[in-house]
């Protein structure tokens, strides 16, 4: 191969303010797609172990419609048929709006990794022992109390793996998102692409930012799991 | 004249189409320990998971404190007056021993936390592990979670304590501890509901013995008499199986 490697145009203007905006925005959109994601995951979850039929057919018919549907086809519904769905005036104030490719992709992977999330609580709680349960409401706590304060803190520390390999997820699938014009890392690398032919350059820079907050991710969780962890659930002191 | 603490009328259960309580009726006095056993199968913890409805019964009624437990709508109050303790502890393993007692008295009396943990000092105290308090609930001995969970038990300050076989999952030098917390508490006139096979705190601690089989009661008796002259068959053979066994 004879290719002549010029790293240097990487940090040229305007090529280091894209890569920087890129990592920005996928760092941004991982996020809070995935606190989002965490939030309506935990909620999902639990409607699904309630005793009410209804609320249980709710999260069921929720997991299943946004857990099947590929990622790539949900994000063109939210960007291309969601506003025509929406009433005149919302429409035109919903395209008005700043960042709407930001804010699409947004709800595309929150409420996509929400039914991940919402399916891997339900496995973690059906885990717990009813006798957790038992205890907590014998105790007189309510049914939103003994999630609230017993099985949910008990189901997220067996589940803290599991949570933090849905971030990494999230955050590669953050990718996808450059398809409806979010400027995130890879979205930035085929920009400077674009602009200079140095694909090669580009999509390593690209790569690298994914490994590296892959990286930090990983050690991160691995620390929380340690502070987190039950004793002789996780590991002893 | 003293009414019954708790009252069960014409109760019956069913898991499926199995009836695991058949038409029970019973009540017990308040300031009374009452031990109730039967063979494995025989409908016993069903019964006790009944008086705090934590099984939802379909025919019949539990009255508590003068409420009917098929009527309420304030389920989780009435739980609160009762305490409940269970084989395997059941404490909440990522929550200290003071968390664990302190949970409820917060959240289900809005108790403010210093003065939640000044009455769990004292459980704590009253139970002999004070100095287990801040502790995960796996770092300590079988004894001391089940000492622990019934000062959990204790910290809504119950008219009822009901024990679902509290030692059998206990290491046979942890199992005294544990009975003579519960001695305490009957001898302090504590009303309880003990499912258990300790026939010797069935003799020397309770007031009466249930005897429950397939999902009836079988025989009512005063402790002494349950033992010494019981009136049924089936009473008489559980007794020498369980009395030969130790
Ligand atoms: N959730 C359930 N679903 C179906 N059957 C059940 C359930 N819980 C209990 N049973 C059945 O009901 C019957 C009574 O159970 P229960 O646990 O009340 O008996 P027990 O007297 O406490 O027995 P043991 O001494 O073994 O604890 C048993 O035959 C049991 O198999
Ligand atoms: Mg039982």
């Amino acid at each position: 191969m004879n290719y002549e490697f010029d790293w240097s145009l990487l940090l040229e203007e305007p090529n280091w303010s894209w890569v920087i905006e890129g990592i920005a925005n996928t760092i941004q959109l991982s996020l809070v797609a995935w606190g989002c994601a965490l939030v309506l995951g935990v909620l999902i979850g639990a409607i699904r172990m309630s005793k009410s039929r209804t609320l249980r057919f709710i999260g069921t018919t929720y997991v299943e419609i946004f857990r099947n549907i590929p990622l790539l086809v949900q994000l063109f519904l939210w960007f291309f048929v969601f506003p025509l769905l929406l009433p005149d005036d919302l429409m035109r104030a919903w395209n008005r709006l700043d960042g709407v490719p930001f804010l699409t992709a947004l709800i595309g992977l929150s409420l996509f990794t929400a039914a991940r999330i919402a399916e891997q609580i339900r496995s973690g709680i059906s885990s717990i022992p009813k006798g957790q349960f038992l205890a907590a409401y014998s105790t007189g706590l309510t049914e939103v109390q003994t999630f609230r304060h017993v099985i949910i803190p008990y189901a997220f520390r067996v589940m803290i793996p599991a949570i933090a390999s849905e971030f990494l997820t999230i955050f590669k699938n953050s990718a996808l998102t450059l398809t409806i014009g979010v400027a995130e890392v890879t979205g930035a690398a085929k920009t400077i692409e674009a602009y200079t032919f140095r694909g090669i350059e580009a999509y390593s820079a690209a790569s690298l930012t994914y490994m590296l907050t892959t990286a930090s991710v990983v050690i991160f969780m691995g620390w929380l799991e340690h502070a987190l962890r039950i004793p002789g659930l996780i590991g002893k002191r | 004249m003293t009414l019954p603490l708790v009252q069960i009328n014409n109760l019956s259960l069913r898991y499926g189409n199995f009836v695991a309580l058949d038409d029970i009726s019973i009540d017990f006095m308040p300031g009374t320990c009452v031990v109730i056993c039967g063979p494995s199968g025989s409908g016993k913890s069903s019964l006790l998971r009944c008086v705090n409805r934590l099984e939802d019964f379909g025919t019949g009624d539990v009255i508590f404190d003068g409420q009917s437990l098929k009527s309420a709508h304030n389920i989780s109050k009435i739980r609160s007056n009762i305490g409940m303790v269970f084989q395997h502890f059941e404490l909440y393993p990522h929550l200290s021993v003071m968390n664990n007692i302190t949970l409820a008295p917060r959240y289900v009396n809005g108790i403010n936390r210093d003065e939640a943990e000044a009455k769990a000092h004292k459980l704590l105290e009253r139970v002999g592990i004070l100095d287990q308090a801040n502790k995960y609930p796996d770092e300590l001995s079988g004894g001391q979670q089940q000492r622990a969970a019934i000062a959990r038990a204790l910290a809504l300050e119950p008219k009822l304590m009901l024990f679902d076989e509290p030692t059998s999952a206990l290491d046979p030098e942890m199992i005294s501890e544990v009975l003579q917390v519960m001695r305490d508490l009957a001898r302090n006139g504590m009303t309880m509901l003990v499912v258990t096979h300790e026939m010797g705190f069935a003799r020397d601690v309770a007031d009466e013995v249930v005897f429950m089989d397939k999902g009836k009661v079988i025989e009512r008796n005063a402790s002494g008499n349950f033992f010494d002259n019981p009136q049924s068959d089936r009473a008489k053979e559980f007794i020498d199986r369980v009395l030969q066994k130790i």
